[in-house]
């Protein structure tokens, strides 16, 4: 559903979008995918002045606040080079949900502009780059988490193509794969119950598979349901696809 | 009695100014929701019959089936068409009450009843009424039993074609399969209002 | 009271009724996806252009409602306008009076339940008796329906059974079937003594004045078979521009709803009955219904007007599975009633302002929308005004602070920084209610603020800067 116009790909830099969740917590997330970039011919750069993609306030109804961000980002991705995010959910803020909130603004063209240049990173690496099949080896059974905001977006298919041709690694399917986590930014903190109902029916698909890892590409997902899991004194693995992308390049990660 | 016609036009009017265009009819083939693997090669009448299968039905090809079918269920009393019954009469042997008006007061005495169908289309194992063909409304609907007559040349393929084909009466019914709910628990129970056996008898 | 109504509500659902909500929309969900994708190469298009049709027949309302009053006219039909509820009912009231009317039939309809109409007719004197089941079920029970389309979703065959012993229908039976019947037996006779016949109109065909009507049940043919008068209740959105645009909606209709190719009883009528035909209505009214649907028109969330209320978006909206119908507050539940019931308060939206919130907006709804209605994104126009009218919303954090932050790189980078505080501090005693009600439940991961930032800047191969 989120089928969008996007600017042709033309040379092999981007501009990384670290995403705020890596800037605060997931580090490794963020730098994981700076090495797979670069292992795949691209060079990466990091606009520091980067902050957030605007989607909290966005999601909360909170339009100009949200637009006061947006704006922000704009200005701090200039130029033309794409911009990849380890974020589906932030991918589609500015390609979809900015567009939306600055439809009655006059700076919209340039939020659409920076809309058409943004990818997700499997989706870049796979429909972008034209990578069909990643190198090394990655051991291990793993579950792929569909994030809603990758729905009717090519992300999921891209990460299925990336992790499905991995040495070793096996993909592991999982009961109702498309339903939602209960995540949904604000919604986790204000909705707690409907948002851990959600969280706990996932939690038990995904541990009746019993994979080793469950993998996403979004952390705000993996942030809640390994919160949940953690919280109930049964965690479960979680790990980014950009991770697993990186490891596979190191052959693998030791199980925990 | 005052009508609100005007202000809810203006209102309308009003809404829909602002739009600098206005979203287009698209132009589409109704080709794209027909079923036309199912379709392909097959004689009408013999999908028609496996289709109301699939929706609780059941295509039947002779008087004397149905007849059989009735006799196996107990249905002794029934509404028939009058411009049907001449010609199924001489299969009714004895045991069989069949009346030519559907009389309302005595809605609960009738089992069965035949009437004419419009059509059917095969797609969709679906019968089709219409007030000019149909003799009776409460007779096609009140029994039990339902027994449309079929002609061959009137099953229709598809759904579109059937929509195509709905004319100049007031009053069309498709019926797919007999009465039916899922209310209480989502258990499936037939026979709520309507008939409880849905029959097309089909005839040449 | 603290937290959102919705949230409390499903808290306090008993286990049973949420575990059966979630079995039979789960259940309904599954079986109207394999029907979809083993049927059609591709549904997806069928959904757009479904909802390409229902767009232009909104935004040309202007042209298809006048169109549509004169076929029905020229068929025989009478033709009325109601710009409220309140005109609505009158206009019943008013068409029964005149026929000295005392009874009527009615088959399900969401508009009148929308218009409250069996209330208003009640205090005028006249019976108006559900006839779907489990509209039936509701109305003995004075209870409100929990799903557009399974409208007692909610209750189990103990507490029907229950209702059945208290209203004369037999002694108690819980078996489906035996409740079944004895509705069978009860409301034919009802259907035969009444005057009226009350339905809706789940499409309006401008080209020929045809109104289409879906039922399982057959209670809807039922009204229009035993009584001599039939009323049609039918929202203006209604309208679709010719009879095989009917076609294509109608073959989804049945699919998404129910999971079926037809629903069991499709039918079209444009009019009285035929001279030739004994049974039936030899007066037909239909009501152009406005109550609120102009100012939808009017607004940016429009595209709601082309439901088609199959319930599909109810039936995969993980908030409804745990919350139910009720929690909405609505004739209208799930992710449509959603949009569409505080749109259809219009001055009142403050009043259900809090249902486009109880959303993760995951986006399932759009992806099985027939029409193809952009949910989430009508979701999110409805926060932003009510955030623009100033409506409170317990539990939504404050967005101000956190934007002037997020605009600004120095202090961002500062409060990077500063956040590992949250490593040390025990975050109960953290006066943020927001962390205070992730934490309630989730762990916080540890705070690496920075971290990444120091990384990239200690690598060898320093990133080039952005032009
Ligand atoms: S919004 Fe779409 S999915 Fe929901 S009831 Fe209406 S037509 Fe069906």
């Amino acid at each position: 559903m989120l089928n969008r116009e996007r600017t042709p790909l033309t040379g092999r830099r981007v501009q990384l979008m670290a995403t705020c969740l890596c800037d605060a917590f997931y580090d490794d997330v963020a730098a994981a995918t700076v090495e797979v970039l670069e292992h795949a011919g691209v060079e990466v750069a990091f606009p520091e002045g980067q902050t957030c993609c605007g989607q909290p306030a966005f999601n909360g109804g909170d339009w100009p606040a949200s637009r006061r961000v947006v704006r922000h980002t704009v200005r701090t991705f200039a130029g033309e080079d794409p911009v990849v995010v380890p974020s589906g959910s932030c991918a589609a803020m500015l390609f979809h949900g900015a567009v939306l909130e600055f439809e009655r603004e006059p700076d919209a063209p340039a939020v659409e502009a920076l809309g058409r240049r943004t990818w997700e990173l499997a989706d870049y690496l796979v429909n972008g780059l034209g990578v069909r099949a990643w190198p090394g080896r990655y051991p291990a059974r793993v579950a792929l988490h569909r994030s809603c905001h990758s729905r009717g977006s090519d992300s999921v298919a891209a990460a299925l193509t990336l992790l499905r041709s991995i040495a070793g690694l096996e993909v592991v399917e999982f009961g109702e794969p498309e339903q939602c986590c209960g995540f949904g930014g604000t919604f986790a903190v204000t909705f707690p119950h409907l948002s851990g109902a959600m969280g706990q029916l996932k939690l038990d698909h995904v541990r009746a598979a019993a994979p080793d890892v469950y993998v996403s590409a979004d952390m705000s997902c993996l942030m809640h349901l390994g919160g949940l899991a953690a919280r109930e004194g049964r965690p479960i693995r979680t790990l980014h696809l950009s991770q697993v992308l990186r490891d596979a390049l190191r052959g693998g990660e030791a199980k925990p | 009695m005052t009508d609100d016609r005007e202000s809810i036009l203006s209102r309308v009017r009003g809404a829909l100014a602002p739009l600098h265009e206005r979203a287009p009819l698209p132009a589409y083939d109704s080709e794209i929701a027909v079923l036309r693997s199912l379709l392909a090669g097959r004689d009408l009448a013999e999908l028609l019959a496996e289709r109301m299968r699939r929706v609780n039905g059941l295509a039947l090809t002779s008087p004397a089936a149905v007849v059989a079918h009735l006799r196996a269920g107990g249905h002794r009393h029934g509404y028939c068409d009058p411009a049907l019954w001449p010609e199924l009469a001489p299969h009714f042997a004895d045991g069989f009450t069949v009346e030519t008006r559907f009389d309302r007061t005595r809605v609960d005495e009738y089992a069965f009843g035949i009437t004419r169908a419009a059509g059917a289309i095969a797609e969709s194992g679906t019968i089709i009424l219409k007030d000019r063909t149909t003799s009776s409304r409460l007779g096609a609907l009140a029994p039990w039993v339902h027994i449309a007559v079929v002609s061959r040349a009137d099953i229709f393929g598809d759904v579109t074609q059937a929509v195509a084909a709905l004319g100049e009466d007031r009053n069309v019914v498709w019926c797919t399969g007999p009465s039916k709910t899922a209310d209480v628990e989502g258990i499936l129970i037939e026979g709520v209002h309507g008939p409880g056996e849905q029959i097309a008898l089909i005839v040449p | 009271m603290k937290g959102q109504a919705i949230d409390r509500f499903a808290a306090t659902l008993p286990a049973e009724t949420r575990a059966s909500v979630y079995q039979s929309t789960k259940a309904t969900h599954e079986k109207r996806t394999r029907l979809l994708f083993d049927q059609f190469a591709d549904p997806d298009r069928l959904r757009a252009l479904a909802g390409e049709i229902k767009q232009h027949a909104i935004e040309n309302l202007d042209t298809y409602l006048p169109q549509a009053e004169a076929r029905l006219r020229a068929n025989g039909a009478q033709v009325h306008w109601a710009g409220t509820a309140e005109a609505a009912c009158a206009h019943v009231l008013r068409i029964m009076r005149d026929r000295g009317a005392t009874k009527m039939v009615k088959a399900k309809t969401m508009v009148s339940e929308e218009i409250e109409l069996a209330d208003y007719l009640g205090r005028h004197g006249i019976e108006a008796l559900e006839t779907d089941l489990g509209e039936f079920i509701i109305q003995i029970d004075h209870d409100h329906p929990s799903h557009i389309v399974r409208p007692i979703i909610h209750k189990n065959r103990r507490e029907i059974a229950t209702s059945f012993e208290r209203e004369g229908l037999g002694a108690y039976n819980d078996d489906p079937a035996t409740i079944t019947r004895r509705a069978r037996h009860h409301l034919r006779h009802k259907y035969l003594a009444a005057d009226v016949g009350l339905t809706g109109a789940n499409f309006l065909s401008a080209e020929s004045g045809r109104i289409a009507l879906v039922t399982n049940e057959g209670n809807s043919r039922f009204s229009v078979a035993a009584t001599r008068c039939h009323i049609v209740l039918v929202g203006i959105e209604k309208i679709v521009p010719r009879d095989r645009d009917l076609g294509l909606l109608l073959n989804l209709l049945g699919r998404s709803a129910t999971a079926q190719d037809l629903t069991v009883y499709t039918e079209f009528i444009s009019g009285p009955r035929d001279p030739a035909q004994p049974d039936g209505p030899e007066e037909m009214h239909v009501i152009f219904v406005d109550n609120g649907r102009t100012e939808v028109l009017a607004g940016e969330c429009r595209e709601i007007l082309r439901c088609i209320r199959c319930g599909a978006c109810l039936n995969v909206c993980p908030i409804y599975r745990q919350a139910s119908g009720h929690a909405y507050r609505s004739v209208y539940p799930g992710p449509v009633g959603a949009v569409l019931s505080p749109l259809l308060l219009k001055e009142n939206f403050p009043q259900k302002a809090d249902l486009p919130k109880a959303s993760s907006l995951c986006g399932a709804c759009h992806e099985v929308c027939p029409v193809n209605i952009p949910i989430p994104d009508l979701l999110l126009r409805l926060r932003a005004r009510a955030k623009e009218e100033n409506v409170p919303s317990p539990g939504t954090p404050p967005m101000g602070p956190w934007a002037l932050l997020a605009s600004q790189p120095t202090a961002w980078r500062a409060a990077l920084v500063a956040g590992r505080a949250l490593n040390v501090l025990p975050t109960r005693l953290i006066p943020v209610p927001a962390l205070q009600a992730w934490t309630a439940s989730r762990e916080l991961p540890g705070w690496r603020g920075g971290e990444f930032r120091r990384w990239l800047k200690a690598r060898r191969r320093p990133a080039p800067p952005a032009r």
